[in-house]
């Protein structure tokens, strides 16, 4: 933590603690995408799909994010909306390669803007078009044409193009969330 | 001042418990503070404290309020506190089965039992298993076989344990984890493989022999673990004590080894094991006992403790071995543990000789004040069969239990000395002056009701025999004047009593009634108004049939009766003797209580079985026009065990008929029997007068069918009997599905044994609480008086035997003959079917191998007396 940051918060001044909701289908990656925004010797090696949620604290950019990695099975997805009220920030995960469910992404995902505790708020949404080296996957713009997202209002929104596995992209989409975080 | 005093002490009882004033609603408004970033710890750890205390304290939660909050406690495992989330963990557990979807937290919770830091793993395999269901179980079903066999002892032992409660669950998926189980078996910790050991045990439970091999098993391979040898000799035991026949001379070869074990803990418990089987020999008792006298001098108290504790237990089984122990028992009772010392004092009140009584008792007195309610209950308890053991000695205890009731206690504590009382003076006729005024001065200032109630009861009852039973009025009266509603209409009752029983106080008794009769309460008053009333008239018959003897039916017949007769308009008065004369209970021998299986529960008032019978009978439509049931027999076997049909005759009697009702079991499978008719040979003027078929008798289902004969017009025939012989038509059929092979069957008969109709069956037992007014009250008119010469070796054999053939009730406790005496006087009592009195007297002598008996029956029909006399001819 450098001097200023330090005299930054000494002086009352910005927040620096994030509570990120990552939501998603089952197996689109985001237990994934969490454990490789992790310090490399703390990285499971292993990912077993989540039961309930996950929370996993990640320092980035001096931000000290609270990631609620919650599970994407369809039985669970209704427990998404507890955590509703506290999110500061939600990151919709997405497989590229999984055309078939997009309807569904797309239906989760406007569900999630729609809900009273979402609407008028005023957070950024990260959406990350995952698996993108995979077989069969759409590239990010084909992904913006694919889902009906050009109509989200009053919200700062952007889409990546990420591999969870390798972090490709995983850097830069959290940068911009970072950022915009950091604006309020 | 002293308003500053008082708030001062406000304080501190209030700073002795701060969640005391907790409010539901309050804390869970506080669960907001979970959603705060970053979390404060300290606070949310408190905030789970308070939830914790709530939901101990009973509170209820209701399922969304509960749901909110875990849902916000669900924020919390971002935070890295230690104590935080450990509190967390116990908090998921109290919450687990009032919130909905707990399951959210399980893979927080996986991750925390596979991660790096020992100290969540344990509580984390807990508090999965709470939160986990049937359907989840598969789920984190690898995680566990893992955690069984982890190298971390509380890791593994969380995983043992947590199993054992999912057994209740899902059995069958816990059972797969055998291997893994049977692995930590063998562990270097000692709690591991008792955990280890407890789980194989419950796996492989209803499976008899897989059980006996876990035993030699590991009776052979040396345990590491005391615990887990404790474990398997319970287990061994067990096994001994279901065998039936014989027992497993191995298994019990390995609870004996293990008395030479070299942790006491499995000596003990070895010990212990051995004295409490049935199937333990004098001889194999010797070792065992020796055992618990050697703990008995163990510089630890907790051994000593249970040594005294098991040889107190068994003092009423195996009094002689016990005896052996004396001296070792003799050396505790200065013990400077209570405990120790009360329970020596006890076994050796059980097992010792009248002369050491005294001495005893002195010695437990010094003590009473310092012991627990609890152990003073033993101490009763020793003393109640101490009196039955040694009458000559009721003066010594009834004064140590007299300064006992002094003393402050509890209910139960209190309840246990009155009820020993009562028993010894019950028992014992010569202590029972004494025993009564100390209940008197009991009562006087006796905070129990119903312990009043009770004495005052007994009192009604025994003090108008007592020689001078003035002198108990007063206290009863006392009652009347001090006490609260239900002792007060008790009192009354009392009071009536002594007024029925005895001509001199008549008059002092109806003044005092008098005076009752302006009481406040309804019940007193009612009570008071209506023996006054009796007693005015000065009837002996009157008081003696609504005072001192009452009435005699079950309530819940009466109130059936009552219902039947309020919902026809009638002119008819309601006639008492249709309702069912309750049977009297069996009074259970006193020393029963110090048996250790002595904790029955108490069952409700419920319907007696004769009310189910009624129900039954008056159900079937031939049977409507028979009129009230008066007395249905008790089922005799009609068949021998193990033939092909199994019968059962119950023998039900009414005014004028009698219904057999044969309860039929078909045993063989490849049969289906139709038809089933019970025949019975017409005998001494009994008139057959319909069948009643049992139309199906599948296999191992209880079929009924009823044969109906009507009694003879001449009333001294009762006696008969009838062949019997069983019809019916047979059909093989399929073992497996029962469906019989073809339509056709064919006839068959069965031979039944003889089905007798005694005296016995023609009367119902009713106990007189007072035999001497109720003989007064039926009067010489119809009485019939001879003398027998019975061929009986003993006074016991001649009374039981009397009893059993007129089925009648003995009263005022004749049927126990003095010790020593050589003559006696029964006192039965009972109804006679059709609603007349029967109350016999017979003065017995015992000499040279006989007994001489002078029979009097007195009833209330002419012809009764006579019938009862055939019982005994």
């Amino acid at each position: 933590m450098g001097l200023l940051d330090k005299l930054e918060s000494f002086l009352g001044g910005k927040k620096k603690d994030f509570n990120i909701l990552v939501i998603g289908l089952d197996n689109s990656g985001k237990s994934t995408v969490v454990n490789n925004l992790k310090p490399n010797d703390d990285r499971a090696i292993n990912i077993n799909p989540t039961v309930g949620f996950n929370s996993e604290k990640v320092n980035f950019r001096n931000l000290n994010l609270s990631l609620f990695d919650m599970s994407g099975q369809s039985r669970y997805r209704n427990l998404w909306e507890h955590y509703y009220r506290e999110a500061d920030a939600i990151v919709f995960v997405i497989d590229s390669s999984d055309r078939m469910r997009f309807v569904v992404s797309n239906e989760e995902l406007n569900d999630v803007l729609n809900h009273r505790e979402i609407k008028d708020k005023k957070i950024p949404l990260l959406i990350l078009a995952n698996k993108k080296d995979a077989k069969g996957a759409l590239n990010e713009s084909g992904l913006r044409n694919e889902l009906e997202i050009n109509g989200i209002r009053g919200k700062q929104y952007e889409i990546f193009a990420t591999d969870g596995l390798s972090g490709q992209g995983v850097n830069d989409a959290f940068e911009w969330l970072a950022n915009e975080l950091k604006k309020e | 001042m002293m308003g500053k005093k008082d708030s001062k002490k406000d304080d501190e009882s209030g700073g002795s418990n701060p969640f005391r004033h907790l409010e539901k609603a309050a804390v869970l408004q506080e669960t907001r503070t979970f959603n705060e970033t970053p979390i404060n710890a300290k606070k949310c750890c408190l905030i789970l404290t308070k939830i914790l205390y709530m939901i101990n304290q009973g509170e209820h939660l209701a399922p969304t309020e509960a749901t909110q909050a875990f849902f916000a406690m669900t924020k919390l495992f971002q935070s890295k506190d230690v104590m935080l989330r450990r509190m967390l963990y116990l908090c998921i557990k109290e919450m687990a089965n009032i919130a909905n979807d707990v399951i959210i937290v399980t893979s927080s919770l996986t991750k925390d039992m596979t991660g790096k830091e020992d100290i969540y793993r344990g509580p984390a395999i807990r508090a999965l298993c709470r939160i986990t269901d049937n359907t989840m179980l598969q789920s984190i079903e690898r995680y566990m076989k893992q955690a069984i066999v982890d190298k971390s002892p509380s890791v593994s032992s969380a995983a043992l344990v947590s199993s054992l409660h999912l057994m209740k669950q899902g059995p069958e998926v816990v059972k797969r984890w055998v291997n893994e189980v049977s692995e930590a078996v063998n562990s270097d910790n000692v709690m591991v493989q008792y955990h280890a050991l407890g789980l194989l045990y419950q796996i492989k439970k209803n499976d008899k022999l897989a059980i006996t091999k876990l035993v030699s098993k590991f009776s052979k391979s040396s345990l590491r673990s005391p615990f887990a040898y404790c474990f398997l000799i319970r287990v061994a035991a067990r096994q001994l004590e279901e065998e039936k026949d014989g027992f497993d001379k191995t298994l019990f070869d390995f609870v004996e080894s293990c008395l030479r074990h070299k942790s006491e803990m499995v000596i003990y418990e070895a010990a212990s094991a051995i004295v409490s089987l049935r199937c333990t020999t004098s001889k194999e008792l010797v070792s065992a006992i020796g055992v618990l006298q050697l703990l008995c001098n163990s510089p630890k108290p907790s051994l000593r403790y249970a040594a005294v504790k098991t040889l107190n237990k068994i003092s009423i089984s195996h009094p002689a071995a016990v005896t052996a122990c004396n001296i070792d028992l003799e050396n505790l009772i200065t013990d400077q543990n209570r405990s120790i010392a009360t329970l020596a004092i006890t076994t050796l009140l059980k097992t010792g000789n009248e002369s050491g009584v005294d001495r005893l008792m002195k010695q437990i007195a010094t003590f009473m004040s310092e012991i627990s309610d609890e152990f003073k209950i033993v101490v009763v308890e020793a003393i109640q069969s101490l009196c039955s053991k040694f009458p000559r000695k009721h003066n010594v205890m009834m004064t140590f239990l007299a300064s006992m009731l002094r003393e402050d206690g509890g209910f139960e504590y209190k309840k246990a000395i009155v009820n020993t009382i009562i028993v010894i003076i019950e028992e014992n006729p010569e202590a029972r002056e004494i025993g009564l005024s100390h209940l008197c001065e009991f009562i006087e200032d006796c905070e129990f009701l119903p312990l009043a109630t009770r004495i005052l009861h007994l009192l009604g009852r025994e003090g108008p025999r007592t020689t001078t039973p003035a002198k108990y009025i007063r206290y009863i009266y006392n009652r009347v004047i001090l006490e609260s509603a239900e002792v007060r209409a008790a009192a009354v009752s009392a009071l009536a009593k002594f007024g029925a029983s005895s001509d001199d106080l008549l008059p002092s008794i109806l003044v005092l009634l008098n005076r009752s009769k302006l009481d406040e309460d309804d019940e007193v008053r009612d009570r008071a108004t209506f023996f006054y009333d009796i007693l005015s008239q000065n009837d002996k018959a009157l008081s003696s049939a609504y005072i001192l003897n009452t009435l005699n039916v079950s309530p819940v017949s009466l109130e059936r009766a009552l219902l039947q007769y309020n919902q026809h308009v009638t002119e008819k008065p309601f006639d008492i003797k249709v309702v069912p004369t309750i049977e009297v209970e069996i009074h259970k021998p006193s020393g029963e209580t110090l048996l250790p299986s002595s904790t029955k529960p108490t069952e409700k008032p419920t319907a007696s079985r004769q009310d189910l019978y009624m129900e039954q009978l008056s159900a079937i439509p031939e049977f409507a026009h028979l009129g009230p049931l008066f007395k249905s027999s008790s089922p005799v076997e009609l068949t021998e065990p193990e033939t092909e049909y199994n019968v059962k005759c119950i023998k039900h009697t009414f005014t004028n008929y009698i219904v057999f009702q044969f309860d039929c079991l078909n045993t063989l499978n490849d049969q289906l029997l139709e038809d089933v008719v019970v025949k019975l040979d017409t005998a001494d003027g009994y008139e057959i007068i319909s069948y009643k078929q049992c139309a199906k008798l599948p296999y191992n289902t209880l079929g009924i069918a009823y044969t109906l004969v009507k009694i003879p017009d001449d009333p001294s025939q009762v006696v008969a009997t009838f062949g019997c012989n069983m019809k019916f038509k047979v059909k093989d059929c399929d073992p497996n599905t029962g469906e019989p092979d073809n339509e056709e069957g064919y006839e068959d008969e069965y031979g039944l044994e003889n089905v007798e109709i005694n005296v016995s069956d023609h009367v119902q037992k009713v106990l007189k609480p007072n035999f001497g007014a109720s003989w007064e009250e039926v009067g010489d008119a119809n009485e019939l008086e001879d003398t027998y010469a019975l061929s009986m070796p003993s006074l016991e054999e001649a009374i039981k035997n009397i009893i059993q053939f007129m089925g009648l009730q003995p009263c005022e406790r004749s049927e126990r003959a003095p010790e020593g005496k050589n003559s006696h006087v029964l006192l039965l009592a009972g109804i006679y079917r059709g609603g007349h009195d029967v109350l016999v007297r017979a003065k017995l002598a015992f000499n040279d191998g006989g007994v001489a008996m002078q029979l009097t029956i007195r009833s209330s029909d002419s012809i009764v007396p006579q019938v009862i006399a055939q019982a005994v001819g």
